[in-house]
């Protein structure tokens, strides 16, 4: 493996060159567009030379669009607030429901107690609208319509079963014995579960939170259908800019930008995380 | 604080002094023309508040709209502090992005929320949402005197506009039939007519196209002489909407219609006639040779914009599309002209086909004679030419705006042919369809086999008699046949 | 050895039974997606009837019907190949990408680290907004992508708009989200490979290509599966990407389930059929998660046994 040719090095340089190139460049040229009005958006063929300007984002976050009719509120802001309210809810519900369960799999092996867990685990994998169709009614009868309690639950559909598959590796990883002995010296289930289990299985927990906040970030169909406008997250509050009397694609391209941060940010500062939680708890970093 | 200005508004309500006189005496005592509007507008509101008829019937109640992202929407929003303050009633309203407006309502209505009172909707719609059971009547109000103040004049909305809004839901049965229920109540319409670029056609000696046949030539025409851009926008993407704007007008200039309605009241497709071939042929030629390179995903934005960046030479499609794109923030603004369109050589007149955008009350509100007070007050005539003079209300759906000399001069000044073109089309403009339950599965098919007719997959004659199978086995699947 | 936890527990403050213990536990996670089954089964007796809103009167029981009338229905064959091309095609470019960037990146160095972080960011962009970027890249007019692809020759190229290329390039759209999924699945796995078989062949001066089939594949192949299936079970009901690019056109080129049912019920309102094909895509996606779930214990359990 070391004796790696020049021709060789040279090959895998441009491999990793283009790959770089394909997966990033979107990115970097959304963010370009971001950064110029309309006019120099529309030109043909397209430049990277421009005055950058801010009053993209300028429009965004003071909820002030200017349009070629007038000026337009928008509340992207509150979209962007909205997504932060019903990932970071849904994560921590799914993370007090899911761990004690998952703690259950792993260690308490009861009647029907797999037969269980693979039901979990499939609602990840059933077909959203199929749920999600008839669930608009019932939600009116029980009064969950446009609700963000509503919303919370059905993202529990997403984040749930995740949570519970890798954190239950986590806990099944941690050698019976060492909570057996903590045990023996007197401390009771809960104080066990606490002190002992809760830390060691720490990555997997924070893997599978990582991961579920994600899927729950990037979710679109779950309030598009079921919500009322106040209570839709970015990736519906971002169709906004396409209105009736023209496409603001400088705003398009600013809520993108904006809308991606905040997952960005997340996946750098806490990377290696999502590496384990991305590997679905089978490969632990 | 405003009294003298009030004053000055008062009597030019009451048509004691005329708009110059208003305009002079406001500017006098150092009033912006916009602030001069809005206090007009309240002085019309106090006008109606003494019209006899007791507005504050509902006073302290609220209720509560879903609405389209829209200008429409917009002059409805900055005129609601008149309503509240004629009623003391509230008004609260969720605003959704066009794209998935229509979802959003189909999601509310057929849970059968009472979230919302009343929304606004196409007429196409309502061809579900009425036979469904999801929203009423509006008949039985408007003909109601004690509900109905007397100010509102129904008469005054035009007629074909009204028309197309009221349909008995029996499939096929007659727009605007005496036995039809009124569903909802147009708040604008649009036509479907030729916004051409005239830099452009004079540029290049291009002559407004007045029939299919010259339509076809000078798209091309002005494609060549363009350069880079395109001849003609049209509608393509997968959908109702492609069907219904200029294609339909076109179309029905022809005296084609989608189904014939037999004695019986049974459907059939009527889309593979002769004349109908010959239709679709030069339609599709004319995308080929001078539409938009990506004409299949083109909707109302893509063929609105490209027109207002000065990308495509002219477009087929609404007249209050090109209205939009005529204004500042357009790389063409004030480029943009209007003609009115009759595809047949050989009609009388242009018979556009329309979009209307109306307001119709939820079965499942709870509120229904409060929300009947927002409905008269947005479809009345104060309102409308508020809207249609100083917002963007336009097309305004009753007579008495198009009469309103200031409404008619605004437009003139700035957007070139739009009145006469409006005149000229208006009498024949009403919705060409038929109406019926299948309406959207018929229409997308129907744009479906236009996009693969253009992408040369299918000849036009086949693709037309494949069309025409499958519209009559889903009739006959759906009991309409 | 997990079965030999708690037989004898000391002290207890407050008295669970360990008999339902467990059930305590697992309950309440349970309930939560319990609920969901019930709008499950109304999907299933929707499906089993003649059901359109906008004609009320002529709701009933048709049983099988709508499924039968599959059967003989162009536009469902369309939707079962259009999903099964799109799943194929988006699943094998990932899967050969995935693994060529990963191989590139196994050595553990800072740069390589680096790249593989990088790499993610599509993957934490929301599909419905990727779609939409793309959609300003590919514009005829103003988009980069158009332009570049004029620069190579491709005068005309249509992208989405192309009846003959909207499937190429909504399947670019779904590999440049997910294959870095693909990728950080399988780096994992290839640097948790175990050294001494890689070592032997090295002394032994075996041909590199050969200790990637014979020895690099075959220890991956757990990993590889695993990664298959999840994407394939998810492409399949693929919804956000071609929804937001297309709505399923040009003409019926892309009408993959989850679209042609969400217009079926939006749209047509028709809910019989919209349930009927759910239905359908739910069997299918339940018979290859059955599978995904087993190879995915079974991996784990292999992981954990050399850990």
């Amino acid at each position: 493996m070391e004796s790696t040719s020049l021709i060789e090095r040279i090959l895998r340089g441009i491999a990793i060159t283009v790959v770089i190139l394909f997966f990033m460049f979107p990115i970097f040229w959304i963010f370009l567009m971001s950064l110029q009005t309309n006019e120099t958006i529309l030109r043909v063929p397209p430049s990277m030379v421009f005055e950058p300007s801010l009053q993209n984002y300028r429009a965004l976050i003071t909820g002030q669009l200017e349009t070629q009719t007038g000026t337009l509120e928008i509340r992207f802001m509150g979209n962007l607030f909205n997504s932060f309210f019903l990932s970071t809810t849904s994560v921590a519900i799914g993370l007090l429901l899911g761990v004690p369960a998952a703690y259950a799999f792993a260690r308490l092996k009861f009647r029907g107690s797999e037969d269980i867990a693979f039901t979990l685990l499939s609602f990840r994998f059933a077909p959203p609208l199929l749920v999600l169709l008839p669930l608009t009614i019932y939600f009116q009868q029980i009064g969950l319509a446009n609700t963000y309690g509503g919303l919370i639950w059905v993202y529990q559909l997403i984040v749930l079963p995740l949570i519970l598959w890798i954190v239950r590796g986590y806990f099944e990883d941690i050698p019976a014995d060492v909570e057996y002995a903590y045990r023996i010296a007197g401390h009771d289930f809960w104080a066990t579960f606490r002190k002992i289990a809760l830390p060691l299985a720490g990555p997997g927990i924070a893997a599978a939170g990582l991961l579920a906040f994600i899927f729950a970030w990037n979710n679109f169909i779950f309030a598009l259908v079921l919500a009322s406008a106040d209570k839709q997250p970015v990736t519906v509050g971002a169709l906004a800019f396409i209105t009736a009397s023209g496409i603001q694609y400088g705003q398009i391209a600013a809520g993108i930008i904006l809308s991606i941060a905040p997952t960005f940010a997340l996946a750098l500062y806490a990377q290696r995380y999502l590496v384990e939680g991305l590997s679905l708890g089978a490969v632990k970093g | 604080m405003y009294d003298k200005e009030k004053q000055l508004a008062e009597d030019f309500v009451a048509k004691k002094i005329g708009r110059r006189d208003l305009i002079k005496g406001m500017s006098a005592l150092g009033v912006t023309t916009a602030l001069a509007s809005t206090l007009v507008n309240a002085a019309a509101t106090r006008a109606l508040a003494q019209n006899g008829f007791n507005w504050r019937a509902h006073e302290g109640t609220t209720i509560k709209l879903l609405l389209n992202q829209h200008p429409y929407t917009d002059a409805m929003i900055a005129n609601l502090e008149n309503f509240k303050a004629l009623t003391g009633m509230d008004v609260q309203y969720d605003v959704f992005p066009e794209d998935v407006y229509f979802d959003k309502v189909t999601a509310a209505l057929s849970s059968r929320s009472s979230e919302y009172d009343a929304f606004m909707s196409g007429a196409y719609m309502t061809w579900t949402y009425g036979p469904a059971g999801w929203i009423d009547d509006l008949n039985e109000y408007i003909m109601d005197p004690s509900k109905t103040n007397p100010d509102y004049n129904w008469e005054d909305v035009l007629e074909g506009v009204r028309k197309s809004c009221a349909w008995n839901g029996r499939p096929g049965g007659a727009l605007g039939s005496d036995d039809a229920m009124q569903w909802c109540i147009p708040l604008a319409y649009e036509q479907n007519n030729l916004t051409y670029n005239k830099r452009v056609f004079d540029a290049n000696g291009l002559s407004v196209p007045t029939d299919l046949d010259s339509l076809v030539d000078t798209a091309a025409a002005a494609k060549t002489a363009m350069g880079d851009g395109y001849g003609i926008g049209v509608r393509g993407s997968r959908s109702w909407a492609t069907i219904h704007p200029g294609f339909l007008s076109g179309y029905s200039n022809f005296g084609q219609s989608d189904l014939t309605v037999a004695g019986d009241g049974t459907l059939s497709a009527a889309m593979n006639t002769d004349v109908s071939r010959n239709f679709h042929s030069k339609w599709v030629e004319m995308i080929q040779n001078s539409g938009a390179p990506d004409w299949s995903t083109h909707t109302w934005y893509q063929v609105g914009t490209d027109v207002g960046a000065g990308k495509s030479a002219m477009m087929f499609d609404a007249d209050i599309l090109g209205y939009f794109m005529n204004g500042a923030g357009n790389a063409e603004a004030g480029n943009l002209a209007f003609s009115a369109f009759k595809a047949n050589p050989d009609a009388a007149a242009p018979t556009p086909n329309i979009w209307i955008w109306a307001m119709a009350m939820s079965s499942f509100s709870t509120k229904k004679d409060a929300t009947w007070y927002f409905l008269q007050w947005v479809t009345g005539p104060e309102h409308q030419l508020f809207g249609a003079q100083d917002m963007d209300l336009v097309n305004p759906a009753r007579s008495s705006v198009w009469a309103d000399e200031m409404f008619r001069n605004k437009l003139s000044a700035s957007y070139s042919g739009y009145v006469d073109m409006h005149d000229v089309s208006a009498p024949g403009a009403s919705i060409k369809f038929t109406a019926q339950p299948l309406f959207f599965d018929l229409t997308t098919e129907w744009a479906a086999m236009l996009q693969r007719m253009v992408a040369g997959e299918v000849p036009v004659d086949e693709g037309l008699d494949m069309l025409a199978e499958s519209v009559n086995s889903q009739l006959a699947e759906a009991g309409l046949r | 050895m997990s079965d030999t936890s708690f037989n004898a527990p000391p002290r207890r403050r407050f008295k669970v039974s360990r008999k339902f213990l467990p059930y305590v536990l697992s309950l309440p996670a349970l309930l939560t997606c319990i609920g969901i089954l019930i709008p499950f089964f109304t999907a299933v007796w929707y499906s089993l009837q003649r059901y359109r809103l906008s004609q009320p009167w002529n709701r009933g029981f048709n049983w099988g019907e709508n499924y039968l009338n599959f059967m003989t229905d162009d536009a469902f064959w369309n939707t079962l190949q259009v999903s099964l091309t799109y799943a194929f095609f988006a699943v094998t470019a990932q899967l050969l990408l995935g693994l060529g960037i990963a191989l590139l990146l196994q050595k553990r160095t800072m740069f390589n680290n680096f790249v593989s972080i990088m790499l993610l960011m599509p993957l934490m962009t929301a599909p419905a907004l990727a779609a939409l970027m793309w959609k300003l890249m590919t514009n005829p007019g103003f988009g980069i992508l158009s332009y570049l692809a004029s620069l190579i020759g491709l005068e005309d190229f249509r992208w989405a708009s192309d009846p003959q290329t909207a499937m190429l390039t909504v399947v670019i759209v779904d590999v440049w989200v997910y294959t870095p999924f693909i990728m950080i699945l399988l780096l994992a796995g290839l640097r948790s490979l175990p050294k001494q078989p890689f070592e032997a062949a090295a002394l032994d001066g075996v041909p590199r290509l050969f200790v990637f089939w014979r020895i690099t594949l075959p220890m991956l192949t757990p990993f590889l599966l695993t990664a298959t299936l999840f994407r394939v079970i998810e492409s399949i009901q693929q919804f956000d990407i071609i929804y937001a690019m297309t709505q399923g056109g040009p003409g019926n080129t892309l009408t993959v389930f989850q679209v042609e049912a969400y217009l079926n019920f939006f749209q047509s309102t028709n809910v019989g059929r919209s349930a009927a094909l759910l239905m359908i895509l739910w069997a299918i996606t339940y018979v290859l998660s059955n599978i995904f779930i087993k190879n995915w214990l079974r991996l784990r359990e292999k992981q954990r046994g050399e850990a």
